[in-house]
């Protein structure tokens, strides 16, 4: 079996039991826990079968602003939570002038995400990377 | 100006030509964790302008050198030109790492995403790395 470090080899990674790990944890919508965001307010995750979708709102300059529903890769997160095994998501977001590269990850019973925003448009904002977290409020 | 999330919003000014300053990341970076199984060093440097990153990881027997890699730089606001982190990909194959990494408290938080192609669970793991400033 290849590998380019140790953890490659942790036989987690070949036992199916980590392909079902429960991912009620995950599941659900979620609040951010900063009533003024000036980003994400609320995050919707949802499960069909093996697959996971992502969608959110963010806050607009009247409304806000939807972002779309999203195919997210599911990723054992087998090293926090005390050796728990937990899952994390991946899910990248496309606005055309802009790119988010996200991932998302239950800590403790709330919802962190982590967003890479790449900016497309010439604009010449700077490429920026910020954290929120988020509450249940299902 | 096109937003997807007020935050997004930042007008700037056309004779700024200034890039993202790396000031603060160049050196060697440890793992906090004695233990890893994984990433063990982060090496960055910088030459003509860009940033290169060289990963050691622990191996059954002994250091991995994943060799050198470009890193793409993050500030913390689309106004800031301070780093606030990276992100770079490394592909071997099998399987393909990408690396988030995002500064807290002087810290390097860094983010493994491992997604492979020979059936193995796609896993994620989240460590802590501080500069080896060599003072003492």
């Amino acid at each position: 079996m290849e590998f380019k470090q140790s953890g490659h080899l942790d036989p987690a990674l070949t036992d199916p039991a980590t392909r079902t790990l429960n991912a009620d944890k995950l599941i659900g919508r979620w609040l951010n826990t900063n009533p003024q965001t000036e980003g994400l307010i609320e995050i919707l995750i949802e499960r069909d079968g093996e697959h996971f979708f992502v969608s959110a709102l963010a806050a607009g300059e009247n409304r806000p602003i939807r972002w779309p529903r999203t195919g997210a890769t599911a990723l054992a997160n087998l090293e926090e939570e005390a050796g728990q095994r937990a899952l994390a998501l991946a899910v990248d977001f496309d606005f055309g002038f802009m790119k988010a590269e996200t991932y998302l990850r239950v800590n403790k019973g709330v919802l962190v995400i982590v967003a890479y925003h790449t900016f497309l448009d010439g604009s010449r904002r700077s490429n920026y990377v910020n954290r929120e977290f988020f509450h249940r409020r299902d | 100006m096109q937003f997807a999330q007020i935050r997004d919003r930042a007008e700037i000014k056309s004779h700024d030509a200034r890039n993202i300053d790396p000031a603060g990341l160049v050196g060697m970076w440890v793992n906090s964790n004695p233990d890893t199984r994984g990433v063990a060093r982060m090496i960055i440097t910088e030459s003509g302008g860009k940033l290169s990153l060289r990963v050691q990881a622990i191996g059954p027997d002994g250091l991995i050198d994943w060799g050198s890699t470009d890193i793409a730089l993050f500030a913390s606001s689309p106004s800031s030109r301070a780093a606030a982190g990276f992100m770079c990909l490394y592909d071997f194959g099998f399987a393909e790492t990408r690396l988030e990494a995002m500064i807290l408290k002087g810290l390097i938080v860094l983010a493994q995403i491992h997604t492979f192609r020979d059936g193995r669970v796609d896993y994620f793991v989240r460590e802590y790395f501080a500069l080896d400033h060599g003072r003492y």
